[in-house]
């Protein structure tokens, strides 16, 4: 099983091989990065170009864990039992009937090889993310109400991404593959855009690349990353303007800057005061 | 291979055992055909932080590149000779006929070492504008590495690619444990500082309790969920404006404390100018002043960060009447407001914009203060250091 990239997404060198270990060494891969650089898409292009199934989590702070694996539905179980399931087909004697898997108990029951994508996994406490460790560990969860075994029929291929909200532990770094993706460097930037803009002319690209990295300079709150640089040439060019302009003048900045802070910065209105 | 392992570690990656384990059956998997690879794969598996970039990489350029790690003040000319950058460069040089055998009889070491320099910068000047290494130099245990890894192409035109052109570029010391804090990795300062107080989740079904109630209501379904508060804690920043040392770091620090505001109950910043004296201010200017007694009135596991340089005359610290300001005379030394500062604070650390390596020399004064609060610098590791320690005093208080 290769990974070669899908003809949407430019794929470095460097990250190509490094999906190919991660791969071949059936490890999680814990993707970090600045917001905007292809972490969660990156998911995306392996299932697509592998032909694989994605099962997709997407973490929210109140997360335990559990939940990805299954949710036990007490309430429906008692709503059932005191009002009767009717023609639902749901027996109140079988606790199956009232179990819901998670992606994570998708991706272990299936048949067949998939994705399995934590999409934002700093969100969670760090209590999750010791309980998630032993479950990617072993390809296996334990239904504690009944006491069985959930094991991975066949190994998912799993990638997890963090925008490093919050400290991730130890064990669990130790446990994944890292890889920190850097923020692309004009020359990769510019084979970006030609991928989702190929009949852009080479003057534009320039102008707005230049303005693009000289902002990103400029030491913004949030700086502008590549989604933000794609919307940018995307509205341009919609809009029809000849040119990103320069300086002040340039057009649809606010499809770049996000902060109010940062485009009053911009602007000029706010002087950065020493206090 | 295992040579390497133990230089990662001299150079302060964790390593565990189980990481070599992984690496040979990497190995016996065949997943290393070339140099990029075997860069990326020890990458993957022995490096789990972004902040260990920067050493991994000189580490690797050391043990597989040919690139020796320079002892930190000093170039080893021995070795630099014996090297094989210089002795390919030679090589090379005879070759190709620009230097003659009688020509390097002639010349002693220095010229030799200055043509060999000469090349080094200028293929160093082609690519990164000349200031790569002399840039770099000093900022990382491997004082001269950027030097060697110049060294290194001298020999190696195009050998490797990733791993060359990664190293070379060292993209990743803005995100090294050792620096500084900046708007570049603002991010992970912030995460750090989030670990002050992880918030968990608020509210959940009691099942027990829910099942017990319905059962007494006769079948009567009752949903009881449980409240699961932590109790939330206050911030204080302290920071001292006076001395030209923070000037430039009192922006960045404001930012920083105000992205991490909802983690805390409160948040306050109060200022002072060099040491304490029985006053803090509200402003910056210093013209509101609170109440010493009021100050210290805080609950106890209120935490409290010192932002300072700790750098003054020692009279200032330790005399009566020692104050530098002409209108503050308060016979009290220094010395003594900041021992009440700490009893009434246990939960507190001070950060210091001098790095850590500068202390002794700087002044006697933060050796001084250093015995009376827990002191870090305001890098990246010192941060980090600093919230574990707040959260290991704080414990203690928490509740209260």
């Amino acid at each position: 099983m290769q990974f070669e990239g899908t003809e949407r997404y430019y794929l470095s060198p460097e990250l190509r091989e490094i999906v190919n270990i991660a791969i071949a060494m059936e490890k999680p891969l814990l993707l970090t990065g600045e917001a905007g650089t292809g972490k969660t898409q990156l998911a995306f292009e392996v299932s697509r170009a592998l032909g694989l199934r994605m099962e997709e989590a997407r973490c929210k702070s109140t997360f335990k864990g559990e939940e990805l694996c299954y949710v036990y539905d007490t309430v429906l179980r008692l709503n059932d039992s005191r009002f009767g399931s009717g023609d639902t087909g749901r027996d109140v004697n079988n606790i199956w009937d009232y179990l819901r898997f998670g992606p994570i108990g998708r991706a272990f029951l299936a048949e067949d090889r998939r994705v399995l994508l934590l999409d934002e996994i700093d969100k969670t406490d760090s209590d999750t993310q010791d309980n998630l460790l032993d479950v990617l560990e072993d390809g296996s969860f334990v239904i504690r109400e009944i006491n069985h075994k959930v094991t991975a029929a066949k190994r998912p291929v799993i990638i997890i991404t963090s925008n490093a909200k919050r400290e991730l532990s130890d064990p669990f770094l130790r446990r994944c593959f890292c890889h920190y993706i850097p923020f692309p460097p004009p020359e990769e930037m510019v084979m970006i855009v030609r991928l989702h803009f190929p009949d852009l002319p080479e003057a534009f690209l320039e102008a707005s690349l230049t303005t693009f990295y000289r902002l990103r300079d400029q030491g913004f709150e949030k700086p502008p990353a590549t989604a933000e640089l794609l919307d940018w040439i995307g509205s341009m060019r919609t809009s029809g303007a000849s040119g990103p302009g320069a300086g002040r003048e340039t057009s649809h900045i606010g499809t770049l800057l996000k902060r109010t802070q940062d485009l009053l910065k911009f602007k000029g209105i706010l002087k950065p005061g020493r206090f | 291979m295992i040579g390497f392992v133990y230089q990662l570690q001299k150079a302060g990656v964790p390593v565990s055992v189980q990481y070599i384990i992984e690496f040979y059956r990497a190995l016996q998997r065949g997943l290393v055909t070339g140099l990029d690879q075997l860069f990326l794969l020890s990458r993957l598996i022995f490096i789990k932080r972004v902040e260990y970039y920067d050493i991994f990489e000189q580490v690797f350029a050391s043990f597989f590149m040919g690139a020796r790690d320079g002892v930190p003040g000093g170039i080893e000319w021995e070795e630099l000779l014996a090297g094989k950058p210089f002795q390919e460069w030679l090589k090379g040089e005879l070759e190709s006929g620009r230097l003659t055998p009688e020509m390097v009889r002639e010349f002693d070491t220095e010229e030799l070492l200055a043509r060999f320099w000469e090349t080094v910068l200028a293929q160093q000047g082609e690519h990164h504008g000349g200031n790569t290494w002399v840039g770099t130099r000093g900022r990382s245990p491997f004082g001269h590495s950027g030097m060697y890894a110049g060294g290194v192409r001298v020999h190696g035109t195009g050998l490797y690619g990733t791993a060359q052109k990664v190293i070379e570029n060292r993209r990743h010391i803005n995100y090294s444990d050792r620096s500084a804090i900046t708007t570049e990795n603002l991010r992970q300062v912030l995460t750090s500082l989030r670990s002050l107080r992880p918030v968990g989740p608020e509210s959940e079904l009691d099942v027990d309790e829910t099942i017990s109630r319905t059962a007494r209501n006769g079948g009567e379904i009752e949903l009881v969920f449980c409240r699961e508060l932590k109790n939330r804690v206050r911030l204080i920043v302290l920071m001292d404006n006076g001395g030209y040392s923070m000037t430039p770091h009192i922006a960045l620090v404001k930012t920083v404390f105000s992205k991490i505001r909802d983690l805390f109950k409160d948040l306050n910043y109060y200022y002072f100018h060099n040491c304490i004296y029985g006053t803090v201010y509200l402003d910056p200017p210093r013209t509101r002043s609170v109440k010493w007694d009021k100050f210290l009135s805080e609950s106890k596991s209120t935490r409290l960060i010192v932002i300072g340089d700790a750098n003054m005359a020692p009279a200032e610290l330790m005399a009566s009447y020692g104050a530098l300001d002409f209108y503050t005379s308060v016979r009290k030394p220094g010395w003594e407001w900041l021992r009440e500062l700490r009893d009434a604070f246990p939960a507190s650390v001070w950060l210091n914009p001098i790095p850590r390596d500068r202390w002794p020399y700087e002044s006697a004064t933060i050796t001084g203060i250093g015995r009376l609060f827990h002191m870090e610098d305001l890098t990246l590791s010192g941060i980090k250091n600093a919230v574990t320690h707040l959260n290991i005093q704080g414990q203690a208080f928490d509740g209260h």
